[in-house]
């Protein structure tokens, strides 16, 4: 496994395109990472709150997981396991071939990755076909995801244009907006007849037993809201006690995974769909995965199992924007998957990981859930000297060294002998330019410094020590943390404007008076005459959907056929989808990052906000709130219990999966207007 | 004050110079110095590879040698200054009366410029320099210590010079990990010394002779004229250059 890492290594460093894409993959997420921590008011003591939340879990792992099991069986969840890779996947694979499924769309799951699942449906004859832009594009070329987050990190637009053409029968284009939409029509249809949805999850909240699923495209929602089967898989670590805590986790997720403050959508899943309800999955499965982690809970590498899979570690990692994901040949890569693979896969596979830093502390630095990389790097790199043979020059050298340090004589002498032995190497300017193997891997790009002719030790006696002199301590100053009052509603109106403009969102403000004709206008402006909606929480929707009527605009009300009516699910759906609006109520909009809150339910279709290409959302000023964290506190807890999916949406849908370069609207809207009412 | 001067291996082998440096710079500040003779190398060499019964060996030989007395311990080295403070608790710690000693040492060990800025709050040695100096901000010193600002607060002290900080990214260096990762570790030199040819510096000058080693033994193969140097030696004004 060494030898083809550092096979993979050399490739990846004279492989240009891979460099340039990981530098831009470097500069970029970190750049973005400060800019969003900076938006927080108080980012050291939200960082603190995060890894604290993350400690507590861990440090009562199995009180947790079995909290949560109960909570989601309550709710109507079928949950399997823990499993293990195989029968994990087995396991999904049992669920898919009863209900019959020919077709399965997948949102992004990196422990999917882990337990090879792909592999396992495709071998039980069913398609699966990855809807994250990232990783369809990765799938078309057969590749594995080069980075946690960014899974086509390793690749150039013109690669994808190229693989667009070959794969897709497209006209060559390396326009990304034209690639996106390639994909979002060609996906379109998988997503509209699938007959499972598969999903990670971010967080499993055990108070509640809710699933939480942190997305930015819409395809999250897409494969948990229109198939009649959705699948979530979860590594038993992903856990939150709570939901306030969990309103902690999501501000540091999405700004240490892509300098977002929060993503497009974060999607609450509490239950399956129920009695009339307009959509959402009439079963829902949770597999539990353990593969390991257990028994990592119960070792020294405990601390791996705080990982929120951010990716953070690996933007920052000095040797990751070297050498790339696929270099470290599992399916994580980076300083975590350098802990993590040892720690679950084995440690003779892959303790040879643990070696490929150096030990820097970026990771660390940068790290939302408090793991120390280096102890964990060191823990394992011990492991796997103890393990696994090392090469001999790397024994013997030790072995020397050890032997040599543990007298101060025996130092002395070799250090002697040594100096004259290194004398005799071809030097320039006294340095040393060609040094035998090993140490010939130190001058194939660097100089050596020769050996003193004196030592230290020996001219120490020859220095006179004075010590007439003065000692005075510094004060440190304390820091003294600010109080944050209450903000003024006034104030949130402005705040929530700016931070949804901020994610491409638009912002209209009008009186209650003015807001049928607002929303007329508009929607004479994109000419559509026939729009999804729902308006329950406000109460004249009534008289703008007879304004609208008026006007000559049609609202249709969004909901799936069940799956006993298999015949007409289909054409329904495709229909709706011809729908160029929807509009919708809400519950709340949180000011700290532009976000409004949709509920799901009877006659309120999660379609509405998700199929269209443009969404219209009605937000009164008196329901916008601070933060997530207040919503939840002042009556969000209950309607997130009884919705059976909720979201927080923050702007468009959006990817940066290609080169990093923004595009809006890749399976959900391009345009998300609020209209804001006094 | 009396103090312990833990010299560390690198510098008494291959930089003695630098030891002067020290050793002059402590004088200045007022400090009596004691050198414990018998000290050789931490161990950390031999941790970081993974090697910990070695470390183990190596490190309890260090603790008793700077156990003999209770004055506190100065080291002109980051990354030897994280081994005693940080990793010997962590290789001890299924080792409760050595974790002991272990923690005991590491309450009364500092950095140099942190020992000079913090300890005793003496930045001014009337150095001067005519050049510009670029500093580097090595990772254990920074990221393992914590020490950020006490070397650049002794650099400003220095007249004449035009200090800037370079970007705290890792030089490569990494010990075992640049022979055995000899590819990677290139490749972080390389942008570390292009970093600092366009930077437009006369010297880099950074608190951890192995980072200073792997840049200037870059630098010199590249035929660029820049040297590194020890803080020590700009605030004894030495002549830049490790050798």
């Amino acid at each position: 496994m060494r030898r083809q890492f550092l096979k993979k290594v050399h490739e990846a460093l004279a492989n240009p395109t891979l460099q340039k894409a990981l530098d831009q993959n470097a500069e970029r997420r970190e750049r973005g990472r400060e800019r969003a921590f900076s938006t927080l008011p108080n980012p050291e003591h939200t960082s603190q709150e995060a890894a604290q939340i993350r400690r507590q879990t861990i440090d009562n792992l199995e009180e947790y997981l079995a909290q949560f099991i109960k909570r989601a069986q309550e709710n109507g969840i079928q949950v399997h396991g823990p499993l293990d890779a195989h029968a994990a996947a087995l396991s999904t694979a049992e669920i898919a071939k009863e209900h019959n499924a020919r077709l399965i769309v997948k949102s992004k799951s990196m422990v999917s990755e882990e337990i090879e699942l792909n592999q396992t449906l495709e071998a039980a004859g069913i398609q699966v076909v990855e809807t994250d832009l990232g990783e369809f594009i990765v799938q078309l070329r057969g590749e594995s995801p080069g980075h946690i987050i960014t899974p086509a990190i390793h690749l150039l637009r013109k690669d994808v244009a190229r693989t667009f053409t070959n794969e897709l029968n497209v006209p060559y284009s390396t326009d990304v907006t034209e690639m996106t939409e390639t994909a979002r029509r060609v996906m379109r249809k998988d997503f509209l007849s699938a007959d499972v949805g598969i999903s990670g999850v971010n967080f499993g909240v055990a108070e509640t037993g809710t699933l939480c699923i942190v997305t930015n495209e819409g395809n999250g929602r897409m494969v948990s809201t229109i198939p009649p089967i959705h699948i979530a898989l979860m590594g038993i670590e992903r856990l939150v006690p709570s939901l306030e805590n969990m309103a902690v986790l999501l501000q540091v997720l999405p700004r240490s995974a892509t300098g977002q403050n929060l993503t497009s959508y974060v999607s609450l899943i509490q239950r399956p769909r129920a009695g009339a309800e307009a959509d959402g999955a009439e079963e829902r499965h949770l597999i539990l995965i353990d593969n390991g982690r257990l028994a990592m809970h119960h070792s020294q590498f405990q601390d791996a199992l705080l990982c929120l899979r951010c990716g953070a570690c690996l933007n920052a990692c000095p040797v990751f924007r070297e050498i790339g994901g696929h270099t470290y040949g599992s399916a994580y890569p980076g300083p975590i998957g350098s802990i993590v693979s040892p720690g679950l896969f084995g440690i003779k596979q892959y303790g040879h990981l643990s070696k490929a830093s150096t030990l820097c502390g970026a990771c660390t630095e940068v790290c939302p859930a408090g793991i120390d990389f280096t102890k964990l790097l060191l823990r394992t790199r011990e492991e796997y000297v103890k393990s696994t043979p090392q090469p001999a020059w790397l024994r013997a050298g030790m072995q020397l060294f050890t032997w040599m340090m543990a007298s101060k004589g025996r130092y002395h002498r070799v250090q002697s002998i040594a100096t004259i032995f290194l004398r005799i190497l071809p030097n320039r300017g006294g340095w040393l330019y060609r040094l035998p193997p090993p140490l010939s891997g130190w001058t194939r790009s660097r100089d050596f410094p020769p050996l003193a002719a004196e030592p230290f030790h020996a001219r120490f006696h020859r220095l006179k020590s004075t010590g007439n002199g003065l000692s005075k301590v510094a004060e440190k100053v304390q820091e003294t943390q600010t109080q944050e009052n209450e903000p003024l509603q006034g104030d949130l109106i402005v705040r929530f404007q700016e931070e949804l403009k901020r994610v491409n969102g638009e912002f209209i403000q009008c009186s209650s008076e003015e807001l049928p004709h607002k929303i007329a206008n508009f929607l004479a402006s994109i000419e559509a005459d026939q729009i999804l909606g729902w308006g329950k929480q406000i109460q004249d929707f009534n008289s703008i959907a007879d304004h609208l009527r008026e006007a000559g605009i049609q609202i249709l009300e969004a909901g799936i056929p069940r799956s006993e009516d298999g015949n007409t699910r289909y054409e329904t759906l495709a229909g709706l989808d011809q729908a160029p609006a929807g509009l919708t109520t809400c519950l709340a909009g949180l000011a700290d990052t532009g976000t409004v809150i949709l509920p799901s339910g009877v006659g309120q279709s999660n379609l509405t906000s998700l199929l269209p290409r443009t969404h219209l959302v009605i937000l009164q000023a008196k329901d916008i709130y601070p933060t997530f964290d207040h919503w939840i506190r002042a009556g969000g807890r209950e309607a997130i219990a009884s919705s059976s999916q909720l979201t927080l949406i923050t702007g468009p849908s959006r990817t940066a999966d290609v080169e990093m370069i923004i595009t809006l609207g890749v399976h959900g809207p391009e345009r998300l207007v609020v209209f804001t009412t006094n | 004050m009396r103090i312990q001067l833990f010299i560390t291996c690198m510098i008494d082998s291959l930089f003695p110079q630098i030891g002067e440096a020290v050793f002059e710079v402590l004088s200045l500040a007022g400090v009596e110095i004691h050198f414990p003779t018998d000290q050789t190398c931490c161990g950390q060499p031999t941790y970081n590879a993974g090697y910990h019964d070695h470390a183990n060996s190596l490190a309890k030989r260090t603790i008793e040698t700077l156990t003999r007395s209770d004055d506190p311990v100065v080291i002109p080295s980051g990354s030897c200054a994280v081994m005693i403070r940080k990793e010997f608790s962590e290789l001890f710690r299924e080792d409760p009366p050595w974790h002991q000693r272990a923690q005991a040492l590491a309450a009364r060990t500092y950095e140099l410029s942190e020992f000079l800025v913090d300890v005793l709050g003496h930045t001014e040695f009337q150095a001067s320099f005519d050049g510009r100096i670029a500093y580097h901000p090595s990772c254990h010193l920074l990221r393992g210590l914590g020490v950020q600002t006490q070397p650049l607060d002794l650099l400003a002290q220095v007249e004449r010079a035009d200090v800037i900080s370079l970007s705290p990214d890792c030089c490569g260096f990494g010990g075992v990990f640049a022979i055995d990762h000899a590819e990677i570790s290139s490749e972080l030199m390389t942008r570390k010394i292009d970093a600092v040819e366009s930077s437009g510096a006369d010297v880099v000058v950074g608190a951890d002779v192995s980072c200073l080693m792997q840049i200037e033994g870059g630098l010199r193969r590249r035929g660029s004229s820049i040297r590194c140097a020890h803080i020590a030696q700009i605030i004894a004004m030495k002549e830049p250059g490790l050798q």
